[in-house]
C-alpha cells in the first residue's frame, strides 16, 4: 500500500517537476524574465515612455549599423513616445574586436560620449572590423571626440567593465539572442531592421500620440 | 469521513504554502536570469572558485524551484520541509561566515541581482522561514499531495 502511494507521489513530483521546467524555459523564450538596467548614458528618450525597445547589438555587425539608422530615424519621429536601451551582444565567435569595441564605447559613455563614439564606431566599422591587430580607430575615435584615452584604456581593462558586458551577452543567451540587432519592443521580439519596424507599427497609434506636442 | 483541520494544521498549510512560494519565486527569478548574475554574487562570499560558483549557480535555482514546488504542493511533506529546513540552515551558514569575514556584500543574490537585502536582513528573514519549515515540518500534512493520493500514514 505504502509502496503504491509513494510511486503515485513519485509520478505526481516528476509531472510537477516537468511542467515547471517546461514553463521557465518557455517564460525565458518569451522573454518574461527581469531585464538588467542600462547604465544611463546607453538608454535614450523618455523614461516614461510608452514604447520601450531593448536593442542587442554588435558594433562589427552591418545590419546593425543599418539598424543604429532606422532607430535615431524613429528617436527623431517618435520622440516622445520611445525610450531605447542599448546593450551589448557582441558575437566574439565571429568579430574579433567587437566586444573590446563595446568596452571603448562604454567607457566613452563614462566620460559622457557614448552616442557619438558608438556612431565613429559603426561608421568605421568596415575599418577596424576586419584586422588582425587591435585597430588604431579605436584611439581616433577618442582623440576625435576629445576623450582621455589613458582613462579609457584603464576603464576598458578594468574587471567591472568586462563583467558588465558578459551579463550582457549571457542575458541576451538567457532571452535566445543568436543574430544581431534582435530587439525587444515592449517585450516582443524583432530580429533585424524590417521585422523592428514591423513590430513598432503595432504601437504606431501609441507612439503618435505620445509624440505629439 | 472528513474531519475540520485544527489550528495548528491550518498553520501548517499556510507555512507550507508560504515557504513554498518563497523558494519557488526565488528559483524562478533566478532562473529566468542569467546564472553568470548570481554567480557573481555566490563569487562574493569567497567560499567558491569562480567555475563552481558559476555550476552552482546554474543548478541552484532549479533545485530551489523544485524544492518550493513539492513543499507547496505536500509531496512528501516531511521531507521536504526538512530538505528546505536544511537549504535555509546552509544559506545561514553563507550569510554567518560572510558577516564574520567583514565581506563587503552588497547583494546576497537571495532573490537575483534585483532584490538586494543586507546580510543582517536576510539573515533575520532566515530565522522566520526556519520557524515556518519546521511548522510545515510538523503541522504541514493537512490538504497535501501526501493525504490525497493514500492514507494518512505519518
Amino acid at each position: 500500500m505504502i509502496e503504491r502511494k509513494n510511486a503515485r507521489l513519485l509520478a505526481l513530483a516528476t509531472l510537477l517537476i516537468f511542467l515547471s521546467t517546461l514553463a521557465v524555459l518557455l517564460a525565458r523564450q518569451f522573454n518574461l524574465g527581469p531585464t538588467m538596467a542600462v547604465p544611463d548614458y546607453r538608454a535614450f528618450g523618455p523614461a516614461g515612455a510608452p514604447v520601450q525597445i531593448y536593442e542587442y547589438t554588435d558594433f562589427a555587425c552591418p545590419a546593425c549599423r543599418h539598424a543604429a539608422e532606422k532607430i535615431d530615424e524613429m528617436m527623431r519621429v517618435f520622440g516622445a513616445g520611445l525610450r531605447v536601451h542599448f546593450k551589448h551582444f557582441p558575437l566574439t565567435g565571429i568579430h574579433l574586436w567587437s566586444l573590446r569595441a563595446a568596452a571603448y564605447a562604454d567607457c566613452a559613455g563614462e566620460q559622457g560620449r557614448f552616442k557619438e563614439y558608438a556612431e565613429l564606431l559603426f561608421a568605421g566599422q568596415e575599418k577596424w572590423a576586419q584586422t588582425k591587430e587591435e585597430p588604431k580607430e579605436f584611439q581616433a575615435y577618442a582623440r576625435q571626440l576629445k576623450l582621455d584615452w589613458p582613462k579609457m584604456l584603464a576603464c576598458s581593462d578594468a574587471p567591472e567593465t568586462l563583467r558588465r558586458l558578459k551579463l550582457e551577452i549571457a542575458e541576451g543567451d538567457v532571452k535566445g539572442v543568436n543574430a544581431t540587432p534582435t530587439f525587444f519592443v515592449n517585450g516582443r521580439r524583432a530580429v533585424g531592421s524590417a521585422q523592428l519596424i514591423d513590430q513598432a507599427m503595432k504601437f504606431d497609434n501609441v507612439l503618435r500620440s505620445a509624440a505629439k506636442p | 469521513m472528513t474531519t475540520k483541520p485544527t489550528a495548528k494544521e491550518l498553520a501548517g498549510l499556510l507555512a507550507r504554502l508560504i515557504l513554498g512560494g518563497v523558494f519557488i519565486y526565488a528559483g524562478v527569478i533566478k532562473a529566468l536570469a542569467p546564472a553568470e548574475e548570481f554567480a557573481y554574487a555566490i563569487e562574493s562570499y569567497r567560499l567558491l572558485t569562480p567555475k563552481l560558483a558559476l555550476w552552482s549557480a546554474y543548478v541552484f535555482p532549479w533545485i530551489e524551484l523544485y524544492a518550493g514546488l513539492l513543499l507547496a504542493a505536500g509531496i512528501f511533506t516531511r521531507f521536504s520541509a526538512l530538505f528546505n529546513g536544511a537549504m535555509l540552515l546552509f544559506f545561514e551558514f553563507m550569510l554567518a561566515q560572510a558577516w564574520l569575514r567583514g565581506l563587503p556584500i552588497t547583494s546576497c543574490g537571495c532573490f537575483g541581482s534585483g532584490g538586494g537585502n543586507s546580510i543582517t536582513r536576510e539573515f533575520i528573514q532566515n530565522i522566520g522561514l526556519i520557524v515556518l519549515a519546521w511548522a510545515a515540518f510538523r503541522y504541514g500534512s493537512s490538504m497535501s499531495a501526501d493525504r490525497l493520493v493514500g492514507p494518512h500514514d505519518a
